[in-house]
This record gives structure tokens, sequence and C-alpha cells, in this order.
């Protein structure tokens, strides 16, 4: 069963009053494990479909279907669990939290779930990302490479099926950017997480073991490598 | 032009964007100028305009002749017969109620035939109708229960009315309405043998108006006429007892409106607060307007004139409101000066030009003020650093140590101030002792913020979960705007508090006082109007007939004059000092036993007087007071001073046999009553209830006279716990609308919380905890600073605006409710900003950066 199913799912907003529609009957499946790269010009729909695969939002018709759940089953506080367990969110710009140190920034979704001594698991997410001994700092202490490791951390602090990130190298030189990519790609395979990247890297493109460009709220474009 | 286009863009606008907060801030000034602007016109209203009620009818005579117990009425011929060309108006004075409408007027006895229509022309020169109508009125003089009475009061002619009268009730005829100007000259008028007759004033006078020729001066004709008039009998200028009432009611005006600013200090907590949220939230605008050209000054003025809009706003929502609410503090003021001071009649409240003007400038002279400090700090901005960091420099701008060291040294200048004496009777430094403990309190807020949210930090996340965490690392993160926030709630907290102890403390000294002063088991009063400058009598024989009456083991007589000690009013006062000596318990500053300092009363030229008499006149113990009585002058060594919580006029105790030597009226103002220990209380007070029958009087048990003082004190301050409650309402607006600000400043977290897995009622507690935080530090801030002020208030400003020894009590039940109260709705006041928290969408917030 795939991690991630989208069923024909159409998404409308309304703009200034204007129906806006940012997908549109669009399929798709992502396995456990699978590296997904989204591509596509500003306002195909990449974000939109980061969200409604993250439990964010819901489709206007159409099904996606999280670990075989169908997110418009469910009210907020099912969603709201959906998310503290299936999936991490990674950003363009990190989106780090300046008042906690690194540490607290990492343990932050397992604290939200209520889990309690989270500190080994952060200990041990940084070692993945190759941030130890960096715990305690505060973010505005480290470089955009090391804070958008942290970032990394932290979506994976609860072992998420399903990892999502927008734009994560946006705001990096394209060195920095690549070794996040790298990481990303290797945490993957380590992890067995499915991760999407919606992104104008063609870096990224390459890395991905699944490339989907999508235009005007369309795949136009998938290729499994 | 442009600038103001330019203004309502980038200054006005934003404003407008938050109506919610905006209105919250503009509500908070509204308050704090309504409550000043309440307190100035009730003041006025029910003190300021002060005019004796005995002023009534007094016409255009410019002097007086007056003494204590009343005037001999020969001295009226005496007058009347000397060689100049003096109009002599004898007058007796008092009250009577109405017994139908239960309303109390002043009763003025005239001597009707001698001056019927040479009154009628100089008191009502208004209108040639109203001088027709007075003179018509006043010459139709008639039998002895006939009165005239103001048009206002609503009698017609012929009309029969009954009057109480110290304890006597009877019926009159109207035969005549005068026209009273709307009633501010609403008396009952009556013949001064009519009047003389009804109040058992037989041989004198209360007061002779005179009107002299224009030349010589007064000064000189109140000369001439000393020579001719007894020892004991003073000529002064007319409307003299209404400039002593009106210095005396100046500590109370003063007291209170001082109290009416707390709201306003609040308030200017509030929007320094708001302006350096504008200021942060537009650094990067700041900077870009620099860069385009604008000045220094023009950035400075821009949020001074931020400010003053906000101000503008206030003021004109604060000046109906003030109207508004100065039609309930008249009421309680007048209330308050009537049993504590003097019997007055509360004018009309007047909204004038002068009052706008103070509400346009406490509005917009307070905005302007305490916005000053962030609005030079945006004016600083360096351009390129504006653009490029923003609103770190913000939080990083706050020195807690150089802060400390600051707060210490106003703390001991505080100190230092609180140890000085009075300045021209008004405790100007106390005040600035507490103006500079509030500072002080404020400095070294960041501190105490830093140091409580860090302590507190794990503490709350281990109890209350990763929300409470985040929340007391937010606060920390802001430490200057929670720093503002907590000094503000607090300032309110600690008034309240400072306010509730010294409250809780004078009531405790009161309760425990009346335990001593009230030994008696019943007491006896006239129904008649009674007032801190009034004391009906009881008709003499009444207590006499009492203390036959079986199980009755004494009785012991007090009667009580108004007279006037060194141009202040005061009470002069007699007992039964033997009674009191068997029974009472007195309590004296030099702590000797109460038979010893009575038994040098006994037959002596020897007083006591009250403590704030003795800070009135700085006197003490040892030193000698000459009093005018009836006809005679007599000089009275002051054998000691007692504690006396029942008037802040100051009294003198003798003797009651001491008294009838020069005041011969035995009729008693009340009586106390001692029921034998083996009699039944309820039996004694029927017995005397039957004997009392053909009098109006009250007769209260020992336990109600005590809940009607209560009853009083309680009356007294609830104008006091009303200006808290603003304040308390202006700082929790406040506290809304800040964390308002907070949770639309942090949306992008909020909302990446959400994408964490936070679930709404996550993010709820998470701002209500920060609500609840807030309240927290507020309170402990503000009980610590308040115990302080209360000290301020209790020691000194207290001690010498009115003279009171106030015994330090511990209101523990009221703080703790009050502080719950506080506590409880700083919490509430964070549901609002909670509910919007809830209400972000985390996918808009999270895409606008």
């Amino acid at each position: 069963m795939p991690i991630l199913s989208l069923q024909d799912v159409s998404k409308d907003y309304l703009t200034d009053g204007q129906p806006v529609h940012a997908l549109k009957g669009l399929s798709l499946n992502v396995e456990r494990g699978e590296f997904v790269a989204l591509v596509g010009r500003s306002g195909c729909g990449k974000s939109t479909l980061l969200n409604l695969a993250g439990a964010m939002d819901f489709p206007t018709s159409g099904k996606v279907l999280l670990d075989g759940v169908s997110t418009s089953s469910l009210e907020d506080n099912g969603l709201t669990r959906l998310r503290r367990e299936r999936v991490g969110f990674i950003f363009q710009s990190f989106q780090l939290l300046h008042t906690l140190t690194v540490f607290e920034n990492v343990e932050l979704p397992l604290l939200l779930a209520g889990k309690r001594n989270p500190r080994e698991a952060a200990r041990e997410r940084l070692a993945w990302v190759e941030l130890e001994g960096l715990g305690d700092r505060h973010p505005h202490q480290l470089s955009g490479g090391q804070m958008q490791r942290v970032a990394v951390a932290r979506a994976l602090i609860h072992s998420p099926s399903l990892l999502l990130a927008d734009e994560p190298t946006g705001n990096l030189d394209t060195m920095t950017g690549n070794v996040i990519l790298e990481l990303l790609k290797r945490l993957a395979r380590e992890q067995n997480t499915a991760t999407i990247v919606a992104t104008h890297s063609l870096e990224a493109a390459s890395l991905a073991n699944t490339l989907v460009r999508l235009r005007d709220g369309k795949i136009e474009e998938l290729t499994r490598r | 032009m442009p600038r103001f286009l330019l203004f309502y863009r980038l200054m006005v606008r934003p404003l407008l964007r938050e109506p919610l907060r905006t209105l919250l801030t503009i509500l908070a000034i509204a308050l704090g100028v309504a409550v000043v602007l309440a307190i100035a016109l009730a003041g006025d209203a029910a003190t300021g305009s002060f005019r004796s009620s005995m002023e009534t009818l007094a016409g255009e005579n410019e002097l007086e002749v007056l003494t204590s117990g009343g005037v001999p009425e020969y001295v009226v011929g005496t007058l009347a017969t000397l060689a100049y060309s003096i109009r002599v108006s004898p007058r007796i004075e008092d009250y009577a109620v109405i017994t139908d409408t239960k309303k109390s007027l002043p009763l003025i006895g005239l001597d009707l035939v001698a001056e019927g229509s040479a009154y009628a022309q100089s008191a009502f020169q208004k209108t040639a109708e109203s001088q027709t109508q007075s003179a018509q009125v006043f010459n139709q003089v008639g039998d002895a229960d006939d009165i005239w009475v103001g048009s206002s009061v609503g009698y017609r002619t012929s009309d029969r009315v009954e009057l109480l009268i110290n304890d006597r009730v009877r019926k009159y005829t109207v035969r005549g309405v005068y026209p009273d100007s709307n009633g501010n000259e609403s008396a009952i008028v009556m013949d001064l043998a009519a009047a003389q007759h009804a109040l058992g004033r037989y041989g004198r006078v209360d007061r002779i108006l005179l009107k002299v020729p224009e030349t010589p001066s007064l000064g000189d004709w109140q000369l001439r006429l000393r020579t001719v008039l007894p020892a004991g009998v003073e000529v002064r200028l007319r409307g003299t007892a209404t400039n002593e009432n009106r210095r005396m009611l100046a500590a109370f005006r003063w007291n209170l409106r001082l109290l009416s600013y707390i709201s306003l200090i609040v308030g200017a907590f509030l929007i320094y607060n708001t302006i350096s949220v504008s200021v942060v939230r537009r650094r990067p605008e700041i900077g870009i307007v620099r860069s385009l050209g604008a000045s220094r000054g023009v950035i400075l003025s821009a949020f001074l004139g931020e400010a003053a809009c906000l101000g503008l706003a206030g003021a004109l929502i604060g000046l109906p409101l003030g109207r508004l609410m100065a039609t309930g503090a008249v009421r309680l003021m007048a209330a308050t000066v009537e049993s504590l001071y003097v019997s007055s009649r509360p004018g009309a409240i007047e909204l004038n030009g002068a009052c706008v003007l103070l509400a346009l400038a406490i509005g917009v002279g307070v905005a302007v003020a305490s916005s000053y400090s962030p609005a030079r700090e945006a004016s600083r901005v360096s351009p390129v650093e504006a653009m490029a960091r923003g609103r770190r420099e913000y939080d990083a701008r706050v020195h807690k140590a150089r802060d400390l060291w600051l707060a210490l040294v106003l703390g001991l200048a505080a100190a230092a101030a609180s140890r000085a004496p009075a300045v021209a009777g008004k405790p100007l430094l106390g005040y600035l002792a507490a103006i500079l403990l509030v500072a002080a309190s404020a400095l070294a807020m960041p501190a105490f913020v830093d140091a409580l949210t860090s302590v507190a930090s794990n503490l709350l996340d281990k109890v209350f979960g990763v929300e409470a965490m985040l929340a007391s690392r937010t606060l920390r993160a802001s430490l200057r705007r929670t720093s503002v926030l907590v000094g503000a709630l607090s300032t309110a907290i600690a008034m309240m508090t400072a306010v509730g102890i010294m409250v809780g403390s004078f009531r405790q000294t009161v309760v425990l006082w009346m335990s001593d002063q009230l030994p008696a088991d019943l007491y006896l009063r006239p129904a008649g109007f009674a007032a801190a400058d009034r004391h009906p009598t009881i008709s003499s024989g009444v207590a006499e007939e009492v203390a036959k009456l079986p199980g009755v083991a004494a009785v012991e007589r007090l009667r009580a004059y108004e007279i006037s000690y060194e141009d202040m009013p005061a009470t002069l006062a007699s007992a039964d000092l033997n009674v009191r000596r068997s029974h009472g318990n007195s309590d004296f500053f030099s702590g000797r036993p109460r038979e010893q300092v009575f038994a040098e009363l006994r037959d002596s030229n020897a007083v006591i007087v009250s403590e704030p008499f003795t800070y009135k006149h700085h006197l003490k113990a040892g030193d000698s007071l000459t009093l005018s009585l009836g006809a005679t002058q007599a000089s009275f060594r002051i054998a000691d001073v007692y504690y006396d919580y029942s008037s802040e006029r100051g009294s003198i105790l003798m003797d009651r046999q001491t008294m009838l030597r020069f005041l011969p009226d035995p009729a008693p103002s009340n009586v106390a009553i001692y029921v034998s220990p083996d009699s039944q209380l309820e039996i004694v007070r029927a017995e005397i209830e039957k004997a009392t029958a053909g009098h109006r009087v009250l007769l209260f048990s020992n336990r109600d006279l005590r809940a009607e003082a209560m009853r009083i004190f309680d009356r007294t301050f609830a104008i006091t716990y009303a200006l808290e409650a603003v304040a308390i309402i202006v700082a929790v607006m406040g506290i809304a609308g800040a964390l308002l600000a907070l949770v639309i400043d942090r949306r992008r977290e909020l909302g990446l919380l959400r994408f964490f897995g936070a679930a709404t009622w996550q993010v709820r507690k998470l701002i209500l905890i920060e609500a609840s935080l807030l309240g927290l530090l507020a309170n402990l801030a503000g009980l610590a600073l308040g115990f302080v002020l209360s000290l301020i208030l209790i020691y000194v400003v207290n001690k010498q605006s009115f003279g009171w020894t106030i015994r330090f009590h511990w209101p523990v039940e009221i703080l703790f409710g009050a502080l719950t109260v506080v506590y409880g709705v700083t919490v509430l006041a964070g549901l609002y900003p909670a509910q919007v928290a809830v209400r972000l969408n985390p996918i808009e917030v999270i895409h606008e950066e």
C-alpha cells in the first residue's frame, strides 16, 4: 500500500472573490522510502499538493489517503494526530523558534504529542544530520545550512512515514543546498521514509527516484527511475 | 497636505487594520480620562463649589456675628441700637425633615416682622417678578405654625406639612412659596420666635447677619463692632464658615483626585507598550522611509502623532463617559462629605469648556508623553540596520542590570522622601515617595520577569507541559514588552493592594476603637437630620426619665456643638465622664488610665482633644486653648489626646458639668444607656421605647450602632474601590490588547506549531498560559509593591492628610479575593486572543514570510 495516495484530487481557492483552481484532478502514489522531486513554475500547485499531502488542508474533490486513511474523513483532532505520527515538514526559511535551543526545537513535535523525555531521540536525530554538540545553541548562533539541518532533524524526530520539504534549499547557497539534498536522500533511504521535495533545483530533480513536473495544477510529466 | 496623506497612509491606516486592538487602547485612555474628569466634576459639585447650606437666603449681608452654642439674644438689641446704619438680621439655623418625603432641608428662622420686605428686596434681586413675589411672600407674618418654602420643594400655599425637628414632629401650614433658583435656595423658613420654639433655643440665635455701610472698610467695621460685643462673640466676614469648610475638604479632594490618576498612569504604560509594538513592527518600514529621505524629526513626530491620535480619540470618548461617571461619583462623595465633614448640598455637574480642555490635555498629553521614549527610539533607527535586522534589536535593548541599579537608587530616594514632613499641610513628599516606588518597580521589572520566567520555565514544563514552556520562553524572549505589560498590571494591582491594606487596616482600627468607645448597651438619638456638623438634640428630661427606668444602670448624656477653632471647623462635645469613667475603656496617647485622665477633667477647665484636632492645630497634651462659649471666652488645658475615628473634623471633649457652666442648654445630642447586668436587654429596650413614645428618637443596640458605623465607613470608601476597579479594568484591557498584538506578531510561530502536530486546544492553552503567567507575575510584583505603598499610605499620606493613627492589618480575605478575581480576569482576557490564534490559517501564515 502506498504511504500517500492522491486520487483525482482537485483544490479550488477563492482569491479576492475569484476562484483559483490550484490542483485539477491530480492522482499520485508515493511508496515508503521513495524520494520524489516536485518541480514546476511558481503557482503551479506544488505547495498546495504538499499541504494536502501533509493533512494540513482538505481537497475540494477527490481523495487524499495518508497511510490508508482518508484525510477528508477526519475532524481537526484526527488530522492533528495523523500529522503528529506520520508527517514531517521542512520549510524554505527553516522556521526554527528563536526562543528555543537546538535541542528544544528538535524535541518540539514529540513534546506537542505529549511524549516525555525526548532528549535521547533529539540527540540521535542531530547525529543523523551531523550536528552533535550543537544542541545547546540557539538558532541565531548557527549558519543557514546548520539551521536547515536542525529543521531536518526536527522533521524526523517522530520517525514520520512521509517527509514533506517545501523549497528546502531556497535560502541556501548551491553547495550547502546540495549537501542538504544529499542528506535528505540518504535519510529517505536509511529510514525508509517517503520524501517529497518541492523544488526549483535541478540537483534535487536529478537525485529523485521520481520526478513529478506540475503545470497549472496538473501532472505534466511523471518519471520514475 | 502631502504630510497628512503620508501620516494617514503610514500611521493611521495600520491602526485601522487592527480595529479591536486600537479600540482597546483608545478605551484604556478613555477610561483614564473619564475617571479623572468624573472625580474633578463630582468634586466640584460635591465639595469644590461647596457652599454651606446655611448660606441659604443670606442675602447681601457682609458680616456675621456668632459664637459656639449661640449668640445671646440681647446682642441683637445691642447691635440694632448702635448709632450706625446697620441692618441686623438674626437667624436660627438648623435642619428639618419633611416626614412625607424624608427630605431634609435647611430650617431658617428669620425675624420676619423686622425685615420681611427689606429681606425680600435684597435677597431676590434677580427679576422684577421674583422681587415682587418675595416681598409678598415674606410680608405675611402669621402664627407659630406657619412656614414658607422654596418653590422647588413642591408645596403650595395652605398645604399642611409635617416636619421632624430634633425629636419632635409637628404640623405646619405653608403660608407662602418663594422662588428658589432651581432648588439652590430651597429651605423651610419660619419666624424667628417660632424657630426658637421648635428647636428649644430660647434666648439665643445661631447667627446675626449684618449689612453695613460701604465706608469704612469691612475690616474697620469688624474692629468697631468687636468693641461692643461680649468677649466670646465673634464678628467676621460672612461666608467664613464656607471657606473654612472648603479648606477642611481640601485634603479629601486632593487625595481622591490623586487616586483618580492611577488609571491614567496604568493607561500611560499601555500607550507606551502600544507605541513600542508599533515601532518594532514597523522597523523595516522606518528603515525604508528613512532611506527615502525622511528625517529623524519626521519619524519622531509621526509616532508622537500616532499617540496623539489615540489620546485625542480617548479624550473624546472619555468626555461623555466622565460626565456619566460623575453622576454616580457625586452621590458617593456627597454622602461621604455629609457623614465625615459637613452638611452640604451638591451643586450641579457642569461640563464646561475648562473640563473639555482638561480632558483633551490629559488624553493627548499622557499619550504623547508616554510614547516619547519609543518614538525617540524609532527616530534613531539606522535605515540599513532596520531593513536588515528588523525586530531583534528591540528585544536586545533591555538593560536589566543598569535599570536594576537605577531602581535601587529610586527606592532609596523614595525611602528618604517618605520620612520628610508635610509641605503646606499636604503629604507632597509622601506622594513623591509613592511615585518613585512605582518608577523603581517599573525599572526593576525586566530583571524580575527575566529571573522568574527563567526559574519557572522548567518547572512549568514539568507541570503544565510544553505549552507552558513555550509560553514562558516567549514572554522571556519579549522581555521589554512583557515587562511593560506586567508593569502596567502590577501598578494597578499594587494600588489596589495598597489601598486595600490601608482601608482594611483603617477598618480594623475603627472596629477595635469602637469596642473601646461604645461600651454602652443601648444608644438613643433624635430622629432629626444629623451630619458631621449637625447635632440635633433630644428634649431635655428624656434622658433623666430613661435613667429612672428599672433595669437602667446609668445613662451618659453627650452634647455636641459645631464650633470654629482657629479658622477650622471642629466639634465641641461634653459627656457625663463620671459614668464613662466607671464603664468606659478609653485610649489615650499618654497611655494613662482613663480614670486618671477623667478625674483631671472634673470641675476644671481641662479638656481632652482628638488626634486629628492636635494634628490640624499643632497642639499636644499640656498646651492650652481658648474657646468662645456663648458670651464668654475661656482658656482650657489639654489634659490628654485621645484616638478618634468618628470624624476628621477634630473634637474637643469636656465634662458635661463644665460645659453647662458656659452653655447651659441641658438637651443632649445623644444618650448612652447602660443596662444592669441582672436585667434583660430586650425588656429594658421595650421600657425605653414606651417611655420615649412621644418623641421621635432612634434607639440602637450596641451591635446595630456598630453595624451602622461600619456601613458608613464602607460607603465612604466605595468610591475608592470604584477607582481601583477602573484602574484594573484599564490594565486588563491592556493585557487583552497586548496579547492580541502578541498573537498577531507570532502568527507564523503559531502556524508552525500546527504543522508540527499541535492541536487547536494546545494553541489555545499556550495563549491562556501566557495570559496566566502575565497575571501571576503582575500579582506577585503588585503585591510586593502594594505592601510597600500601603506603608506610605498608612504612615505618611494618611497621617499627614488627616492625622489619624492607623494600626497595620493584613485584610487577608479581601486581598486574596481581589487578587484571585484580578488573576481570573487576566486569564479571561486571553480568551479572545487565544481564539484568534486558533483561527489562524497555518498555511497562510507560514507562506506570508
